[in-house]
C-alpha cells in the first residue's frame, strides 16, 4: 500500500502528542514583529504609569448590595443550597445535585446515591448548566418566525387543531426517546383526541436495531438493561459503552466496580473490544482489534458459531464471510466467553438487525439473560425506532399529515434527507417545535413554543422499569417559556400546571408500585428529596428466547476495492449535537482525537500515507449517490486501514454564534468565519437500510483537494520532549505512565515500577532543606489510572466550578487553552494498533514546587497545607513559573477573555475570582471547597472529614477514578492509596514530592 | 519692573500649584483603602438609634453572621416587624394626636421621609397592604465596608473564632451614617491572623491561617 515505514510508538509512554504536527511556538506575543522603537514603547509606559496612578489612586467603584423585599424563608444569601434532580442532558436521565448560589444554579454534579449514574456525571450533564444561561434561548413563542403571546398561540394553534379535528386529519407527535413518563401519558392524552394521532419516536444515535431484535427474540421491543458490574468477560462490537453510546455514566460506573484490584485475587474483568476506529472504549479495552466494519457482523457470527458448538445447538446456515484475523483469536475469545457463563457480557451497537440477533443469542447461549442483561426489568433510554420514522416520512412525503408536533430532536438536521423534511413541513397544515431555541427544525415550523431548560422545570424520567426520576426546578424560567405538557394541556382544553400533572400521574401510576409508603404525600415529598424513586415493577418480557428468530448465513457486505467505508460517529462532548452550541463542550478535547471546534476526516496512518495527505489536508468525501462534503484530514492511528470516520453533530446553524468568540487582536482568527458553522455536517451521509438507520457507507472516495484547514489539537502542546539526536541515550522519552499485567500484578503488586520513581526509604538524597513542615493538613490527590477511561467529565466540571474562560479554536491553536485540568493521551505499540492510555495532569501540588522558586514577586508560594497558591492579585506575569514547571500545568491569561454576555455571567462561581489578563493561574485544589469545608466544620465545632471535601474532578467523575484526601490523616482514603504499591509519582526522578500520586494501569493481557 | 512682574506672578504660581499638590497629597491614598469611606445611603437608616439607643442586636438584622459568608443585609420584610407598627418618631405621632385633639379630628397617619421610601420599595399603600398599582423597588444600599474581589471574607469563620462585629466594624452603635473605621487592608487583617486575637468572650486567643490561599482564590 504505500512505501512508508510504519511508525512504532515504542514502549515507552513519554512523548505527549508522539508522531503529531507540531505546534505552533507558544507564546508569540501580540506585540511581536510590529516594529516598535524604544522611544516609542517608553513613551507610552510612560503615559500608561502615569494613568495607572491616577486611576490606581482613586477611591474605589461603589457597589451596591440589593437585598431581598421579604425573605423566602431557610434562604441565607451567600450559602449554597443543592437540590437533587435528574439531568436533562440526554435520555440517560442520570441524577443529579443542582448547587444553587443566591437563587440561581451555578453548578451540577452527579447524584452519588442514584442507582444508575451512582455519582458520576458526563461531560454533557457538567456543561448543561451552561445551557441554561444561554441568551440565545427563545424568551417568548414564534410564530411565522416572529415573537408573538403564548394567547395567540394557543388561539392560533387551537382553532388549527379544531379544524384537524372535524375534518379527521392525522396528527403526528415527533420525539426523541421520551424519559418523562407523564410527558408520554400526557402526548398519548393529547392524541386521542383525535381520529388519527400517533406519538412516533426516533433517536438522533439509533439503537433501533437492538430493541428491534428483542422483540424477534424475546418478543417484546426493548432494550435490555446492562450490568456491567457483574460481567467477568465483556465483548465490545462497535459499542462505545464508556463513550458515547446510550448510557455511558451508568456503563462507567458498572464497568469500574468490576475492575478493581483492591481485592485478593483482584476482580479485574477482562474487556475485547472489536471496532474500526478509536472509540475512547476501544482505547480502554484490554485487548482490541480494528476490524472492517463490515467484518464485525461476521466477528459476531463467528462467536455465534463457536458458542452454539460448545452449547450443542445448531445454528441454521453457512458459517459468513471470511474472518478478519486467524480462528484463534475468536476460538480463545469463545472459550473465555463460555468459562464465564452467566459472568459475561457481549455488548453490539450495530444498526445491522442481523448482527443484533446474533448478539442476543450469543448472551442467551452463554446464560447472561437475567444475569448481567435484564430483559425482564430493561432499560428505557432507547426507545426510537426507525421503521416507525420511516413510515412519518413517508406519510409527510404523501401530504397525509395534519399537524406536526417536533420536541426534543431536529429531524431536519439529524436526518440524511433533511431539506426533504424541511419541503415536507412547510406542506403540513401546522407545525409546532417545542425547541428552546430556532433549530433546523424550528426555522421550518409554523409555531416555536419553547419549552423550559430542565433545571427550570418540573419534569420526571424513567430510565429503567421502576427507576424513576423526577427533576425540580432550581430557579423560576429566566424566559417566558411554558412546559410542553402544559402547551399540550392548553391545546387539548385542560390548562393545568406542569407540577400538577406530574403529581396527579405519579399517584395514579408510580405510588402504587412503592411498596410500604404510608401516604402519597410522603412518598412525594422524599422524591423530591433524593430526585428519584426505586419501586418494584412487573417483568415486562418472559425472557423466553426464540431459537427460530436467528436466521441463517450472515454476509458480510463486499468492500469495494480502493474505496472507503465511511464511519459517521458521535464525539464524546458533542454527541448527536443537541448541545453544539455549549462552547464548553466544543472547546473540551476529545478524549482520543485531542482536537477541539472541530468534526474531522479520520484516517489511519497508512490510508493517509498512501494517499499523500498530512494533517489539516482537505478532502471531499465521496459517497455512492452523489453525496459529498469537506473535511480536514487528521490522522488516527489505531483506526482499520479501510476506514474513513467522520463525527456528527457539526455543522449546526446554532454554532454561527461563535463568531465573535474568543480575543480579537491583531493576529488573531475568528473560530467561525462570519456566517459559517463550526464543522461540516454528515448527517446527508447517513443511509437507511433495512428499516434502521445505518452509520455506516460502504464504497466511499476521499479525494485530497489540495486545500489547508488547520485543526487545533492539544495534546503536543507544551511538550517537553528532547529530539532523538540530541538525547543522551536511554533519556530519550520518560516513562511518565507506567503500566503492567495482570499475571504480573498478581506476583508482584508493584510490578511495572522503576526504580527512579519508587526509590527505597531512605536512599534519597535532598539538596532542599525539610522546610515544608505540614502540621495539620497535607492535602493530597491520588489517581488511579486503571479507573481512568479517559471521559473528560472532570475537564467541564473543573472548567464550570473554576470559571475557566472560552476561548476559542485560534487560542487553542497557539497553545493557549485555558483549562486547568487536561487528559493527556499516550500511544505506546504499533501504530496500527497501539494500546492507549489516559492520564488525567493536573498541578501536582509539588513540596519541593519549581515554579515556586523562580517567581520574582512570590506570587506563587507554598501554604502550610500543601497547596502550590498561585496569588493573582500579585502576579504580573512573567511566566517564569510556567516556563519552570515540568508538568505544563500552569495557563496564563493573555487576554480580558470575553466576558460580554451578562446572562451568560450568571453560571460564575462567586466564591472564584475571575482573572484578568496578564495573570498566571492553575488548579488550586479546589481551595474555595477546601475553605468552604474547613469554615463550616469549625462553625459546628469539629475537624473536617473524610467525604467533607471533594474537588469538582473528584466529585464527576463516574469511575471513581479521582480521590483527594487529607495525606496526614492515616485513615483516609487518600493516605491508603498513596501507600498502595501501584503508586508512582510522575517524573520522581526530579525529586518534587508532588501531591498528586498515580497508581499504575493494570491490563488484563498476558 | 518687568521681572519683578513675573517673579511675583510665578511666585503666586507656584504657591498655588504646591497648594493644589500638597491637597492632592493629603488625599493620596493607596489603592483601594476606604478608610473614612461613610457613603450616603437610599434609607437615612442610623445604627445609633438602633444598634445604640433601642439596643439591637447586630443578629437581628444582619442574619447571616454564624452561618454564611455574608452577614447580609436585612430585607426589608425584616424592617416591618416593628415598622409596620412605628412610621415616625414617636415625638411626631404624639404632636398630631395634640394637634388632632386641639382641632378635634381624627388622628392622621404620620409617616416619616425615610419610611416612606420603605413603605414604596414594598409597594404599600396607605393602609399598609400591598398596592397592585405600585411595583415591588429593591433597596440598593451602598456597601461600606467592601472587600476587592479577589479577597475572599467569611463572616463564619471570623464569628465562629469569636471575633467580635465591632473589631472590625468599629462603634457601629455610636454611627449615624455607618462609616469605614478601619482600613480593611491586608496588613490590618494579617496583624491579627499572624499575631492572634483576644477573644472577649473566653479570652482565648485565636490564631488564623497566614496562606495566602486562607483569603486569595
Amino acid at each position: 500500500m504505500s512505501e512508508r515505514k510504519p511508525k512504532d510508538y515504542g514502549k515507552t509512554r513519554g512523548v505527549r502528542g508522539a508522531g503529531e504536527v507540531p505546534a505552533e511556538p507558544e507564546g508569540a506575543s501580540p506585540e511581536e514583529g510590529r516594529g516598535v522603537s524604544r522611544r516609542e514603547f517608553l513613551a507610552a509606559a510612560g503615559f500608561t504609569l502615569a494613568g495607572a496612578v491616577v486611576a490606581g489612586c482613586a477611591r474605589a467603584p461603589v457597589e451596591k448590595a440589593i437585598p431581598y423585599l421579604v425573605q423566602p424563608e431557610h434562604i441565607v444569601p451567600g450559602r449554597a443550597y443543592h437540590y437533587a434532580s435528574t439531568c436533562g442532558g440526554c435520555a440517560s436521565s442520570c441524577g443529579v445535585v443542582v448547587k444553587n448560589r443566591d437563587g440561581r444554579p451555578i453548578k451540577v454534579e452527579g447524584n452519588a446515591e442514584h442507582p444508575l449514574s451512582r455519582g458520576g456525571l458526563c461531560a454533557v450533564g457538567q456543561a448543561t448548566v451552561l445551557g441554561l444561561y444561554d441568551s440565545h434561548r427563545l424568551a417568548s413563542p414564534l410564530a411565522g418566525g416572529r415573537e408573538t403571546t403564548w394567547a395567540a398561540v394557543d388561539r392560533a394553534v387551537g382553532e388549527r387543531l379544531a379544524a384537524i379535528r372535524a375534518e379527521g386529519g392525522a396528527v403526528r407527535f415527533l420525539s426523541g426517546t421520551e424519559a418523562s413518563p407523564t410527558a408520554r401519558a400526557e402526548i398519548e392524552r393529547f392524541l386521542a383526541g383525535f381520529a388519527s394521532g400517533r406519538h412516533v419516536e426516533y433517536d438522533t444515535l439509533s439503537s433501533a436495531a437492538i430493541l428491534d431484535a428483542h422483540e424477534r427474540t424475546h418478543g417484546a421491543r426493548l432494550l435490555p438493561r446492562y450490568h456491567l458490574d457483574r460481567s467477568e468477560v465483556i465483548v465490545g462490537v462497535d459499542a462505545d459503552f464508556l463513550g458515547t453510546w446510550i448510557s455511558p455514566v451508568e456503563y462507567t460506573a458498572g464497568y469500574r466496580a468490576g475492575r478493581t484490584l483492591e481485592g485478593r485475587p483482584p476482580r479485574l474483568s477482562y474487556h475485547v473490544q472489536f471496532e474500526s476506529r478509536m472509540s475512547l472504549t476501544g482505547s480502554n479495552a484490554d485487548v482490541r482489534y480494528a476490524v472492517r466494519p463490515g467484518d464485525l457482523g461476521v466477528v459476531m457470527d463467528g462467536l455465534a458459531r463457536r458458542l452454539a458448538a460448545r452449547a450443542g445447538v445448531v445454528v441454521p446456515g453457512e458459517g459468513g464471510g471470511a474472518e478478519p484475523f486467524p480462528a484463534e483469536t475468536l476460538d480463545r475469545l469463545a472459550e473465555r466467553l463460555w468459562r464465564a457463563r452467566g459472568r459475561s457480557l457481549v455488548l453490539c451497537g450495530s444498526q445491522e438487525i442481523q448482527t443484533q440477533l446474533r448478539c442476543n443469542f450469543v448472551n442467551h447461549l452463554l446464560g447472561n439473560y437475567g444475569a448481567t442483561l435484564e430483559v425482564a426489568r430493561p432499560s428505557f433510554q432507547r426507545r426510537g425506532s426507525d421503521r416507525a420514522l420511516e413510515e412519518l416520512q413517508r406519510e409527510l412525503n404523501r401530504g397525509e399529515v395534519a399537524a406536526l408536533f417536533v420536541r426534543d430532536v431536529d429531524p431536519v438536521y439529524d436526518l440524511p434527507d433533511g431539506e426533504t423534511w424541511a419541503r415536507a413541513m412547510k406542506e403540513v397544515a401546522l407545525t409546532v417545535s417545542f425547541a428552546a431555541s430556532v433549530d433546523e427544525t424550528a426555522s421550518v415550523s409554523a409555531y416555536v413554543c419553547p419549552d423550559h431548560h430542565y433545571l427550570e422545570a418540573w419534569r420526571d424520567a424513567e430510565p429503567a422499569a421502576g427507576v424513576f426520576g423526577l427533576t425540580q426546578p432550581a430557579l423560576s424560567p429566566l424566559g417566558g417559556t411554558r412546559a410542553m405538557i402544559e402547551s399540550l394541556a392548553v391545546w387539548r382544553g385542560e390548562a393545568k400546571a406542569a407540577y400538577d400533572l406530574i403529581r396527579e400521574h405519579w399517584e395514579a401510576r408510580v405510588y402504587p408500585l412503592a411498596v410500604p409508603e404510608r401516604t402519597f404525600r410522603t412518598f412525594w415529598e422524599r422524591a423530591v428529596h433524593d430526585g428519584y424513586v426505586e419501586v418494584a415493577t412487573e417483568a415486562v418480557a418472559g425472557g423466553e428466547f426464540d431459537m427460530s428468530a436467528v436466521r441463517p448465513g450472515y454476509e458480510a457486505p463486499a468492500a469495494a476495492e480502493g474505496a472507503f467505508a465511511l464511519v459517521l460517529y458521535p464525539k464524546v462532548a458533542i454527541v448527536d449535537g443537541h448541545h453544539a452550541s455549549n462552547p464548553w463542550l466544543q472547546e473540551l478535547p476529545d478524549p482520543v482525537t485531542k482536537a477541539v471546534w472541530d468534526n474531522y476526516a479520520c484516517l489511519s496512518p497508512r490510508a493517509a500515507a498512501a494517499q499523500g495527505l498530512a494533517e489539516g489536508d482537505v478532502v471531499r468525501v465521496e459517497a455512492p449517490g452523489g453525496t459529498t462534503a469537506e473535511f480536514p484530514v487528521l490522522v488516527q492511528p489505531g483506526q482499520h486501514d479501510g476506514v474513513v470516520a467522520v463525527a456528527l453533530g457539526y455543522g449546526r446553524r446554532e454554532t454561527r454564534r461563535f463568531a465573535g468568540i474568543g480575543p480579537r487582536w491583531l493576529e488573531g482568527r475568528p473560530t467561525v468565519e462570519e456566517g459559517g458553522v463550526v464543522g461540516t455536517r454528515a448527517a446527508p451521509f447517513l443511509a437507511w437500510e433495512n428499516g434502521t438507520r445505518r452509520y455506516l457507507r460502504e464504497g466511499v472516495k476521499v479525494v485530497k483537494t489540495g486545500k489547508r484547514h488547520d485543526l487545533a489539537i492539544t495534546q503536543g502542546h507544551h511538550s517537553l520532549s528532547v529530539p532523538p539526536e540530541l538525547a543522551t541515550p536511554g533519556a530519550e522519552t520518560r516513562p511518565i505512565v507506567q503500566e503492567t499485567t495482570l499475571p504480573a500484578f498478581v506476583g508482584n503488586p508493584a510490578a511495572g515500577g522503576h526504580p527512579h520513581h519508587n526509590p527505597a526509604p531512605g536512599s534519597r538524597e535532598d539538596l532542599w532543606p525539610d522546610d515544608h513542615k505540614y502540621p495539620g493538613h497535607h492535602w493530597g490527590i491520588v489517581v488511579d489510572l486503571n479507573a481512568c477511561t479517559g471521559c473528560s467529565a472532570c475537564v467541564v466540571s473543573c472548567q464550570a466550578e473554576n470559571n475557566l474562560p472560552v476561548v476559542g479554536k485560534d487560542e487553542v491553536r497557539r497553545s493557549r487553552e485555558m483549562h486547568w485540568l487536561r487528559i493527556d493521551r499516550y500511544y505506546a505499540g504499533p501504530e496500527a494498533a497501539p494500546t492507549v492510555v489516559h492520564q488525567p495532569m493536573f498541578c501536582q501540588h509539588c513540596d519541593y514546587a519549581p515554579c515556586e522558586t523562580v517567581c520574582p514577586v512570590l506570587a506563587t508560594v507554598h501554604s502550610r497545607e500543601g497547596l502550590s497558591e498561585q496569588v493573582y492579585n500579585r502576579c504580573v506575569g512573567t511566566r517564569f513559573c510556567e516556563a519552570n514547571c515540568p508538568y505544563k500545568v500552569r495557563r496564563f491569561n493573555w487576554f480580558h477573555y470575553r466576558r460580554d454576555d451578562e446572562r451568560e455571567n450568571l453560571v460564575l462561581n462567586p466564591d472564584v475570582v475571575v482573572r484578568s489578563r496578564g495573570v498566571m493561574e492553575k488548579c488550586t485544589f479546589c481551595v474555595q471547597r477546601i475553605q468552604e469545608a474547613k469554615i463550616e466544620a469549625k462553625r459546628q465545632g469539629r475537624a473536617p472529614e473524610e467525604g467533607d471535601i471533594r474537588t469538582a474532578c473528584q466529585q464527576s467523575c463516574p469511575a471513581g477514578a479521582i480521590v483527594f484526601g487529607d495525606l496526614n490523616d492515616p485513615r483516609s482514603r487518600v493516605s491508603r492509596l498513596a501507600a498502595d504499591p501501584r503508586r508512582y509519582d510522575v517524573l520522581a526522578e526530579l525529586n518534587l514530592r508532588p501531591s498528586v500520586g498515580y497508581l499504575r494501569l493494570v491490563r488484563n493481557t498476558a | 519692573m518687568v521681572s519683578r512682574v513675573v517673579t511675583v506672578v510665578l511666585a503666586v504660581g507656584l504657591f498655588f500649584s504646591l497648594l493644589i499638590l500638597a491637597v492632592g497629597l493629603a488625599d493620596l491614598r493607596i489603592p483601594d483603602d476606604q478608610q473614612g469611606y461613610e457613603p450616603a445611603q437610599p434609607i437615612a437608616f442610623s445604627h445609633r438609634l438602633h444598634a445604640g439607643e433601642l439596643d439591637i442586636g447586630c443578629l437581628f438584622c444582619h442574619a447571616g453572621d454564624e452561618k454564611s459568608r455574608y452577614a447580609g443585609f436585612p430585607a426589608a420584610s425584616t424592617c416591618m416587624y416593628c415598622h409596620a407598627d412605628v412610621s415616625a418618631t414617636f415625638g411626631a405621632v404624639r404632636a398630631e394626636a395634640e394637634a388632632a385633639e386641639a382641632e378635634g379630628r381624627a388622628v392622621r397617619r404620620i409617616v416619616s421621609t425615610e419610611l416612606e421610601t420603605l413603605y414604596e420599595a414594598l409597594a404599600l399603600d396607605e393602609n399598609m397592604e400591598r398596592d397592585p398599582a405600585k411595583t415591588l423597588t429593591p433597596i440598593a444600599w451602598v456597601k461600606v465596608h467592601d472587600l476587592p474581589d479577589y479577597t475572599y471574607f467569611d463572616h463564619r469563620a471570623h464569628a465562629s473564632a469569636g471575633v467580635t462585629c465591632a473589631a472590625c466594624h468599629g462603634p457601629i452603635e455610636t454611627m449615624e451614617r455607618v462609616r469605614q473605621e478601619e482600613s480593611l487592608s491586608m496588613g490590618w487583617c494579617v496583624n491579627c491572623h499572624r499575631d492572634g486575637y483576644q477573644a472577649e468572650e473566653n479570652g482565648k486567643s485565636a490564631y488564623a491561617s497566614v496562606d495566602c490561599a486562607t483569603c486569595h482564590f
